[in-house]
């Protein structure tokens, strides 16, 4: 530090011990910690937490011509419009993009087989046929999981049940392919009706694992069955919708756009039952908050059975489709492998969400159908991803979004934590929960002082202090002594008197009426002026620690 | 049918389940975590000790140390992914469950790759002796089969309560919190714990391909009736499990014996699910006698 | 005389997610002492000891146990080092029974040597803690799940005392006690021998630990306010709490 010096005013007057000039600290501004504080040293993005949106031109709020779908006035698209203040035009912006997406996949699905290149048509057009039913069979399936909450494994037993009973009462009895869905719901229904009482019992976990056995009970009891085919590994014989006598390319074709259908009419029936009061009374009484919605009358156990048998009904309904389409059933539709493709199908996607079940099948079937080339490898790529997606993101490919950006802001957190100190700024955790805000600002306040009063201290202060404890100070001194003077009484130290000038100690104030000081050290200090810098040290050694 | 053939033939499955049931009861109750990747730590311990009974030699125990063996380290493997890397995250239980699918089916499907579809048999462990009592001939891989799996279970249970480690395990299955205060890692006890079910699963698989092959889906069958047997014992308790197993080896035999072999899954499922709906814990709901604190 | 800081901990801040339960605490234990924490319920007395364990949401500061650094560790999640913190030297004897039902009294005494002198030694440790607690000595072979508050306690405290920790945190050992129960095991705690290792209990009542305790401190809101002696200004800390 460069050398300074202060002059003492009242030398002149001849006062008794007082020198002409001391070496004091330099000058510093006490301005310059204002403005390096108030100056702003985070480093922004353009991209921050601010959501960007697109701005299109339009006036956003022409409510009298909206699209609708007709004949509701439920709109297709959720915009709003604002005015923009810097090039004086009326923008709007798309809240909700997500129609568009799915419009632009039933557009590509609908177009799919103008686009397959001719030696591959045969794969990719019945890989998509697959694709339309397992996708309406994991939706029916995300319903039971995700909205009721029930975990079951015994899906694909039910759709398997309701394609055996419905091919063979289709082979038996010659019946025609558009009274097997039904049959099939029927079925379904009867099927669900069974399992769901165990399911009312037992915890949502342990009946998972009873739904494997019921699984494989269904494995072992059709494939050993021989009305059920067990010679031949399976059914097969059973009326189909598919006009026999036109060309393999056109059979395809119909079979394909018929599965996209049936998705289709799953997609609605899954929003049908999430969307509206059923999914809403579920969504109330999450896994472990049940008893908030018990204690406000809503029968959520009722709901959750209600949504069981649907879904197993439509599975029913999805099962005589399977037949219809088909022809028949094989014995492979109980194998394990079935069931854990259909789980890695949801568990890919997230769990909860339409759009998990319908991406999570088309990468499932994409893998297992067209890439059948490669082996056993293509499915241990799908073990591989399926592992992945459990132990790395928490909602599935469609949670990545929300898990990214709590992590971000629980980094961010603690990076904001970690850079408080003790008695400095208050964290914005606690900002929020004082009542007086004005404690907020002198808090903030008084660490811009102590930083500041902290570069004044030196040992010529020091120094100047010992010479003499009282009278004309230069300026850095009388700023410190200022501010220790001006100290709140709670703990702050004082001088007790032992021996009139004799004997002296320093005490700390208690700062609450009747309340005697409490004693700091055992030293006794014979005369005041050493008191007094004694005080002054330990002040300076509390402000140099805070 | 010769009823005593049918009862020995239903003790030496319940004994082989039970094992099976014992194991998943004990990775439940200390680790949170039902582990239904039997099937992979089945066939990959069959191949094991099909590997070793080719390359290195052929006699019984040694065949029978190899499966163990590589059912304790198909047992670590499971536990480094599907339990460390998430057991302390939400929703662990759904999430380790579909983890150890997913595992299941990785592991399958690699097996299946690697050693192709055709099944492989082991050698005799047991030889091919035959004790000859009144009514009834017991061959050497019955009496084998029984008596090693009750031996072992044997061991490990009084190992489980004699050792530290075992302490360690039992002190973690009551109160994991508890057990960190004194000092006990739920990682390390957690590779323990599935080092010896995956042996013990191990075990089950050397022991049933006596009678079955060995293939990459042989261990589905079991896996699930295990699964079943300890659901229905009580997924925490020892004890509810052997007696589960008791009760549904018997089951198994009279069923068979009266209607028919394949009649048999479905009045065990009506009695397991019977058992489950007047005990939603299962039988050793029943058992339970500590006082609630 | 040059005492050893068995404890250092500065700045210690701890919470559950958002929800910070202790502000900027400083804290010093030396060897050979016995510390008193005194305040009333909810003001974090019990999140002190879970903090220093690893057992909160989150903590940060610098706590040092022994000269090692056992804070500053990233949130993983609550417990995930705490069988680490245990082995450096915590003993941590919480509130409640966090006890093993299915455990006999002799196992949980076992349990809690988890060193492997104090395994080798865990017969004499054993017949050590029976003398200080003697009703225990017709208990060893019953499940901890069948016995009393009382009982259960001292199984508790016992298990803490089975391995040689520098640091014995224990938190309202007369909670839910009859009063003279409660006073024997206060007497247990007090008429152990601390050597080189420390003891902190942390109390609602200030009147068991007077004349027993070298230090009393008080706990409010999250922090530590004042402290006393126990020969010195007792009356004082009481009436500021």
């Amino acid at each position: 530090m460069s050398e300074a010096n202060w002059r003492n005013p009242i030398f002149l007057w001849g006062a008794k011990g007082v020198v002409e000039s001391l070496p004091t600290t330099p000058f510093r501004s006490h301005q310059e910690i204002w403005r390096s504080t108030r100056k702003s040293k985070t480093k922004l993005f353009s991209v921050g937490r601010l959501r960007y949106y697109y701005k299109w031109r339009g006036h956003g709020a022409i409510t009298w011509r909206r699209l609708r779908y007709w004949p509701t006035r439920r709109r297709v698209l959720r915009v709003r419009g604002e005015y923009n203040p810097k090039n004086l035009r009326r923008e709007k912006t798309i809240v909700d993009k997500r129609p568009i997406w799915w419009a632009f996949g039933f557009i590509a699905l609908a177009l799919g087989p103008l686009f397959t290149p001719i030696d591959l048509q045969n794969t990719l057009l019945t890989a998509g046929a697959t694709f339309g039913i397992y996708a309406a069979i994991s939706l029916c399936w995300m319903l039971i999981i995700g909205t009721a909450g029930i975990i079951s494994l015994a899906t694909y037993a039910a759709v398997g049940t309701a394609a055996f009973c419905t091919a063979i009462l289709s082979i038996k009895f010659a019946l025609p392919w558009w009274l097997l869905p039904p049959i099939g719901t029927v079925v379904g229904l009867l099927f669900g009706a069974l399992i769901a009482l165990p399911a009312t019992r037992l915890d949502g976990f342990y009946y998972a694992l009873l739904t494997l056995g019921l699984n494989e009970l269904c494995r072992v009891y059709f494939s050993t069955s021989k009305i059920f085919g067990s010679a031949t590994g399976g059914l097969y014989g059973a009326d189909t919708y598919i006009p026999q006598n036109s060309s393999q390319f056109g059979q395809l074709l119909v079979g394909y756009y018929a599965c996209s259908a049936l998705m289709l009419l799953a997609l609605l029936f899954y929003r049908l039952v999430d969307g509206r009061r059923l999914g809403r009374i579920l969504r109330m009484a999450p896994e472990k908050r049940e008893a908030f919605a018990e204690a406000t009358g809503v029968n959520f156990r009722q709901a959750r059975l209600v949504v069981f048998l649907i879904s197993s009904a439509a599975l029913g309904f999805i099962g005589g489709f399977y037949t219809s389409n088909f022809r028949g059933v094989a014995f492979s539709i109980f194998n394990f492998d079935t069931v854990l493709l259909g789980v890695g199908m949801l568990v890919i996607g997230g769990i909860g969400r339409a759009e998990g079940a319908v991406v999570g099948t088309l990468i499932v079937v994409f893998l297992d159908r067209v890439l059948i080339t490669l082996g056993p490898i293509r499915l241990i790529i799908i073990g591989l991803i399926m592992l992945s997606v459990v132990l790395y993101l928490r909602d599935g490919l469609f949670g990545i979004k929300a898990q990214f950006r709590n992590w971000r802001d629980k980094k961010k957190s603690e990076r904001r934590s970690t850079r408080a100190e003790k008695g400095g700024e208050m964290l914005p955790e606690e900002a929020t929960e004082t009542h007086d805000k004005d404690i907020v600002y002198m808090r903030r306040f008084d660490k811009m002082q102590r930083d500041y009063l902290k570069t004044l201290v030196s040992s010529e202060v020091i120094e100047e202090h010992r010479r003499s404890p009282q009278g004309q100070h230069s300026e850095a001194l009388q700023r410190l002594l200022i501010y220790f003077r001006t100290r709140p009484q709670v703990d702050k130290y004082a001088i007790a008197i032992v021996e009139l000038f004799k004997a002296y100690r320093i005490v700390a104030l208690s700062g609450q009426r009747g309340v005697p000081p409490r004693v700091v050290e055992d030293r006794i200090y014979p005369t005041q002026k050493e008191a007094f810098h004694g005080v002054f040290l330990r002040r300076v050694q509390d402000l140099l620690e805070s | 049918m010769d009823a005593l053939f049918i009862i020995s033939n239903a003790i030496v499955l319940a004994s082989i389940y039970g094992t099976l049931a014992i194991g998943i009861s004990i990775t439940w109750s200390s680790l949170g975590l039902v582990n239904l990747a039997y099937g992979f730590v089945f066939a990959f311990a069959g191949y094991g000790a099909w590997l070793v009974a080719q390359h290195i030699s052929q006699w019984g125990p040694v065949v029978l140390g190899a499966g163990i063996a590589s059912g304790s380290l198909a047992g670590i493997i499971i536990c480094a992914l599907a339990f460390i890397p998430i057991h302390d995250k939400p929703n662990f239980t759904i999430r380790g469950l579909i983890a150890t699918l997913a595992i299941n089916l990785l592991g399958t499907q690699s097996l299946l790759w690697w050693f192709g579809p055709r099944s492989k048999s082991l050698p005799e462990i047991f030889g091919t002796w035959k004790i000859t009592l009144p009514g009834m001939v017991l061959t050497a891989d019955k009496v084998g089969n029984v008596a090693t799996s009750v031996l072992m279970l044997f061991f490990v249970l009084r190992w489980m309560q004699a050792s530290r480690r075992g302490l360690e395990i039992r002190a973690m299955m009551m109160n994991p919190h508890a057990a960190s205060i004194v000092g006990i890692g739920v990682r390390r006890t957690a590779f323990y714990v599935m080092a010896i079910t995956g042996g013990l699963a191990g075990l089950a698989a050397v022991l049933l391909s006596q009678t079955y092959y060995i293939g990459p889906y042989g261990g589905l069958t079991p896996m699930i009736k295990g699964v079943s047997i300890a659901l229905c014992g009580g997924l925490g308790s020892v004890r509810g499990a052997v007696i589960a197993a008791i009760l549904l080896g018997l089951n198994e035999a009279l069923t068979s014996a009266f209607f028919g072999g394949q009649y048999v899954l479905i009045t065990q499922f009506l009695f397991i699910i019977a058992i489950l709906l007047v005990r939603p814990r299962g039988i050793a709901g029943i058992l339970d006698r500590a006082r609630e604190a | 005389m040059f005492q050893k800081e068995v404890l250092n901990v500065r700045g210690l801040s701890a919470g559950y997610g958002p929800m910070r339960v202790i502000h900027d605490l400083d804290l010093i234990v030396h060897s050979g002492e016995r510390l008193g924490i005194v305040g009333l319920n909810g003001h974090g007395k019990s999140t002190l000891f879970s903090a220093i364990a690893g057992l909160t949401g989150w903590q940060r500061g610098s706590i040092k146990l022994n000269g090692i650094e056992i804070g500053r560790t990233r949130s993983q999640g609550p417990g995930r080092y705490t069988h680490q913190i245990v082995r450096a030297g915590l003993s941590l004897i919480p509130q409640g029974d966090e006890i093993f039902h299915g455990l006999t009294v002799e196992e949980h005494l076992d349990s809690g040597a988890y060193t492997q002198q104090a395994w080798r030694e865990r017969a004499q440790r054993k017949e050590r803690i029976l003398e200080i607690f003697p009703p225990l000595k017709a208990l060893l072979k019953i499940p901890v799940g069948r016995l009393s508050g009382g009982e259960r306690r001292m199984v508790a405290i016992g298990r803490g005392l089975m391995a040689d920790a520098s640091l014995f945190f224990v938190d309202e050992p007369s909670l839910g006690l009859a009063p003279k129960i409660g006073k024997s095991v206060m007497d247990a705690l007090m008429s152990l021998k601390l050597s080189a290792s420390a003891m902190v209990i942390a109390e609602q009542n200030v009147s068991v630990l007077e004349g027993r305790v070298d230090r009393i401190l008080g706990m409010h809101a999250g922090r530590l306010k004042g402290e006393a002696a126990a020969s010195l200004a007792f009356h004082t800390s009481y009436q500021r709490i």
